[in-house]
């Protein structure tokens, strides 16, 4: 499992200027998300999950700052360094003109990054999708800006392809594997077509006698003269010029549609075909927290940042999700970062989970290091309010998070806490206990 | 007890001047108005104190009818008919002001008798009234009043009158949406529980909690229809000749438009002016019953 | 429902409109008894005894000895066969029906062009200002949306012909067309143009440039100072929901996938922000027709609103009757169409 960090998080401070102060929301946050995990993060409301996961995205609002701190994705590029230390004052005052202008300017410099190498799920899927584009389009779009070039290659590998070729790739399927016709595609130069073909052989939802002819009709499917011109001037890079990129984007965005058909019917989707040229509000909440995975999706991302994403569904579509998210670990090759309140939800999913508390991350660890031995209070506290079979009565979690305009030196733990002493004041450092087991607590200090 | 809710009204009248006077814009507003407003009275109590003898009538001069530019004797010039434009323009604004606010409060009167009742009693009667705004709606205002006035005869009061027919189904409409979100508060709920009668609960209950946004449509609007007037009485309307009224003060100079810009710019600046501080006024008085607003 | 069922049902609220509307006109017309009614009717060239026999005939076509409400079917029985009664007023004198056919032209072309400025600035300008909140440009679109909404739009025109007419000399701004260039054409007759009554079309048909290019110029003023009081409404709409559409979430989704900037903006939020300014379009043609009349009067410019107000100084019963009535009809048909339109826009709005 872990090859190495794809994302490392180093003393991150993100700050937020309203009229009634200056909110602390992130206070030096270290994290590191490895190839392939799922990282749950974990905290109340107001310890800054949230703020972590669009920091990592870049989608701040405009009275947002970045003092310091750094996000390091896996090939080296540092996400925040646009804005890092530069927001512009005026006597103390942020200049909130002149702070949007580099907030945008960082936008179009992500833009790259962004739904191409990590992606994100949002918590509230009524109002995720736009309401006047159809979920093939939304879904389409995703590739279109990324990855124009797929496209260009699977509809070219679908023209070219012959009835033979298919029967050939089957074949090679059912002896070999998924490797063979990889070779295959290649030597034959259907680059392109493998994708296709996997898609319908890893449905799940029909017999086998089915998918061999689904396969074999690829070679039917041949493109129109519209899409045939379009994908032209696509391939001569005709994008960039108005008019006629129309007609290059169209024959790109029907392409897209088919690989939108694909990704839904992958997350277990019936009836793609319609539902792709629907409208979000003809949908049910679950189905269209399912197309925005499918967007998260759409570009094999190296990172996808979950925030809340089952919070605001059903308790049985939430237990459909987590299965679905579950499903995706083995599938694909991504990384989560799965933020949620909820304890219970993230033992499900999560190989390591993280605490956090007041802008500061209180506790990293395995999910069995989390759950068996739990070292900080806040932690066990934590894990004292989640309800049990055994448990007749709910312990209520005592005190609230402090002020985040004003948080408390050293441990913003130590108000709530009962093992609390003067020394917590000043303590500010993070303890390795085990390789794996961090924590911030000044009781472990000298149990290393 | 008594003291006690005493002090909350208190401290949310504080708290509303706090907020309308924290929106420096919306106090100038307020300024303008309150100067127009004084012109107004003075003008209909006390004129000779402005050097008006018949506020009713313009001062013509025929000793020299040609629009003079602006000099120490007549400040802002005078239009044709030698008339003085100050005097006349502090004049106008009694008429324009104080018939724009009769059209617009009668009109919110009538619409939101209607439109509470027919919020509040809903089924046919509600039908029939959305049907009957709906008629309305699909003539053009100035069209309709236009038309409505000239049947009626072409007099001032048949102007207000018809000024007045096109006016209240904006506060149907307004008052209806807004009695019917109110309905379905708890409050209304508890008072019919314990048998309180349908018109009290309209009248004591219902009426003074749509009385805040209507009052604020209502300064919002009173720039709107003083606009409505003097555009009436600009395109001749009225087939009188010396009504010191700001749309046809504007009318006379226009003919000298050439020669003498002053003559329509001042007077256009007079409505300009107005219709610009009721809206400031107004925007800053939405504000202050906006609970949004109030709570940050 | 489907498209179609919509448009039906759409269709089938307009009969009760189009009853409440000629029962309005009607109701006016009574207000003062019968003299309106036969003031319109009356052909204003006949006296004496032929007066008096016209004045038989029209008590017994529209049975004025009858009760009202059988008057009212009578009148409307006229008004649906196209008798629409007479008009005589200084700029036309003849059957209202005629005086529309000239004058509607002249309405439709200030109108269109007002449309197609209103259209290709208003949502630019919105757009932009709530993108760039709070930047210089912001400010300036915002304060001169905000006076031009207050101002009354005969103001408007009134700065524009001291601004551009008078003292800067670039612009005519009365009449449709300069009278020297037109008085010795075999096609422009009494202020009227043949065929389509259109005078820029009509000498684009006769190949006469000079006197095109003149009636656009003509055109240039009305038209702007219709599109400039239109669109300060417009553009405060839409800058409001542009900012509020901005801060939804599928924006931040949008972004989120890596959509363009641009794209984001000009696709996913904008065609969100223009629903409510495509709901509020009712109202906007409602002042394009009422400011046509305010705006023909102060130019001069001979439409159906120059017409009107014409009616209006000489007590002509015709012109301000049939206009009102025709003002009404022109608002509801277009209502009906900008609607189907507008579920086309918008998914939702069908359900």
């Amino acid at each position: 499992m872990s090859e190495g960090p794809v994302i490392k998080i180093d003393d991150l401070h993100v700050y937020f200027f309203t009229r009634r102060g200056i909110y602390q929301a992130l206070r030096g946050v270290n994290l590191t998300l490895n190839k392939g995990e799922v990282l749950g993060l974990a905290g109340e409301s107001g310890s800054g999950k949230s703020t972590l996961g669009l920091a990592i995205m870049g989608l701040l609002p405009r009275n947002a700052i970045i003092p310091k701190g750094s996000i390091i994705l896996g090939n080296g590029t540092d996400l925040v360094e646009k804005i890092r230390g530069k927001a512009p004052f005026k006597k103390d005052k942020l200049n909130l003109r002149k702070n949007e202008l580099l907030i945008r300017n960082l936008n179009k410099h992500l833009q790259k990054i962004r739904g191409k190498r990590i992606s994100m799920v949002f918590q509230e899927p009524m109002t995720a999708l736009n309401p006047v584009l159809q979920i093939g389009y939304q879904i389409a779009e995703t590739v279109l800006y990324h990855d124009a070039e797929r496209l260009i290659r699977r509809a070219l590998a679908r023209e070219k392809v012959t009835r033979e070729d298919l029967r050939n790739m089957i074949k090679i399927l059912k002896n070999e594997g998924e490797r063979g016709i990889y070779e295959y595609a290649l030597k034959a130069g259907l680059n392109g077509i493998e994708e296709q073909i996997f898609a319908i052989w890893n449905r799940e939802d029909i017999h086998e006698a089915k998918k061999e002819k689904m396969i074999i009709d690829l070679a039917k499917d041949k493109l129109g003269l519209f899409e045939r011109i379009g994908l032209k001037l696509a391939r001569k890079g005709m994008l960039k010029i108005p008019l006629i990129s129309r007609l290059a984007r169209r024959a790109l965005i029907k392409e897209g549609y088919r690989v939108a058909k694909e990704l839904l019917s992958s997350l277990g989707i019936p009836q793609v075909d319609s539902v792709v040229k629907m409208y979000p509000h003809e949908l049910s909440g679950g189905m269209r927290q399912r197309v925005v995975i499918a967007i998260a999706l759409a570009n094999n991302p190296d990172v996808v940042i979950l925030d809340e994403p089952t919070s605001a569904l059903d308790v049985t579509i939430q237990a459909q999700i987590l299965e679905l998210i579950r499903n995706l670990r083995k599938k694909t090759n991504a990384a989560f970062l799965f933020i949620s309140h909820d304890l219970s939800v993230l033992a499900e999913v999560s190989d390591r989970i993280a605490i956090m508390y007041a802008g500061k991350v209180m506790e990293v660890g395995r999910v069995e290091q989390i759950f068996e031995e739990p070292l900080h209070p806040y932690t066990k506290m934590l894990l004292d309010v989640i309800p049990t079979m055994e448990k007749d009565t709910l312990k209520p979690a005592k005190g609230t998070i402090p002020d985040a305009r004003y948080p408390p030196p050293g441990c913003p733990f130590a108000p709530r806490c009962p093992f609390a002493k003067e020394d917590c004041l000043k303590f500010d450092r993070e303890i390795a206990v085990t390789k794996d087991h961090i924590v911030s607590c000044i009781l472990y200090e000298n149990k290393k | 007890m008594e003291k006690r809710m005493e002090a909350k009204e208190i401290e949310g009248l504080r708290l509303s001047l706090v907020i309308f006077f924290s929106n420096k814009t919306a106090v100038v507003g307020l300024m303008i108005f309150m100067a127009y407003v004084i012109d107004a009275l003075l003008m209909q109590f006390a004129p000779s104190m402005l050097g008006v003898n018949n506020p009713n009538a313009l001062a013509f001069d025929y000793s020299n009818t040609i629009p003079q530019p602006p000099s120490p004797e007549h400040i802002l010039g005078t239009t044709y008919f030698g008339v003085d434009l100050l005097q006349a323009i502090m004049q106008a604004i009694r008429i324009d002001l104080g018939y724009s606010g009769l059209i617009v409060i009668s009109g919110a009167l009538i619409g939101a008798l209607f439109g509470i009742i027919s919020a509040y009693a809903g089924g046919w009667f509600d039908e029939i009234l959305m049907r009957i705004t709906d008629i309305f709606f699909g003539i053009p205002y100035l069209v309709l009043a236009l038309g409505v006035g000239f049947a009626l005869g072409r007099t001032i009061e048949s102007m207000i009158i018809a000024l007045i027919i096109v006016w209240w189904p904006l506060y149907e409409r307004y008052t209806r949406s807004l009695t019917l979100s109110i309905k379905e508060q708890t409050f209304i709920e508890a008072a019919k529980a314990s048998g309180v009668s349908d018109l009290k609960i309209m009248i004591k209950h219902i009426f003074p909690n749509t009385l805040p946004p209507v009052l604020v449509q209502i300064s919002l609007d009173l720039g709107v229809v003083m606009a409505i007037f003097a555009t009436l009485t600009f395109i001749g309307f009225l087939p009188t000749g010396n009504l010191p009224e700001l749309g046809y003060l504007t009318s006379l100079g226009l003919n000298y438009i050439q020669i003498a810009p002053w003559a329509t710019i001042f007077p256009g600046l007079a409505i300009t002016i107005f219709a610009l501080a009721v809206n400031l006024m107004g925007d800053g008085l939405r504000d202050v019953i906006d609970p949004r607003r109030r709570s940050s | 429902m489907k498209l179609w069922a919509y448009i039906l049902r759409r269709i089938l609220i307009l009969i009760p409109t189009l009853i409440g509307l000629t029962l309005m006109v009607f109701v006016i017309i009574h207000l003062q008894g019968n003299n309106l009614l036969l003031a319109q009717y009356l052909n204003p060239r006949l006296t004496g005894p032929a007066k008096q026999q016209q004045l038989e005939a029209l008590t017994e076509r529209f049975h004025l000895n009858d009760p009202v409400y059988i008057q009212y079917f009578y009148w409307l029985q006229q008004i649906i066969t196209g008798d629409w009664g007479y008009t005589n007023t200084p700029i036309y004198s003849g059957s209202v029906t005629t005086a529309i056919s000239l004058f509607l032209p002249n309405t439709i072309i200030i109108a269109v062009f007002a449309s197609i400025i209103i259209w290709l600035l208003s949502i630019p300008l919105g757009v932009s200002s709530a993108v760039n909140r709070d930047s210089i440009r912001d400010h300036l679109i915002r304060v001169s949306s905000f006076t031009l909404y207050a101002m009354p739009i005969y103001l408007i025109a009134i700065a524009l012909i001291i601004l551009l007419g008078v003292y800067f000399h670039v612009l005519p701004f009365s009449g449709p067309v300069n009278p020297l260039l037109v008085s010795n054409l075999d096609w422009y007759k009494n202020g009227i143009s043949y065929p389509t009554h259109i005078l820029l079309i009509d000498a684009l048909i006769h190949g006469n440039l000079t006197v095109a290019w003149d009636a656009f110029l003509h055109v240039i003023m009305p038209s702007v100072t219709l599109a400039l009081g239109i669109m300060a409404g417009i553009i405060r709409i839409l800058r409001a929901s542009m900012l509020e559409v901005l801060e939804q979430d599928y924006i931040r989704l949008a972004r989120a996938k890596g959509v363009p900037e641009k794209i984001v903006i000009n696709l996913h939020a904008r065609r969100n922000a223009l629903l409510p300014v495509a709901t509020s379009f009712g109202y906007t043609v409602a002042g394009l027709l009422g400011g046509a009349v305010v705006i023909e009067t102060v130019f001069n410019y001979p439409g159906i609103g120059y017409w009107t107000t014409q009616a209006l100084l000489v007590n002509d019963v015709g012109g301000i009757m049939s206009s009102t009535l025709l003002f009404g009809l022109i608002l509801v048909f277009t209502t009906l169409i900008l609607d189907i339109l507008y579920a086309l826009i918008d998914p939702r709005i069908r359900y």
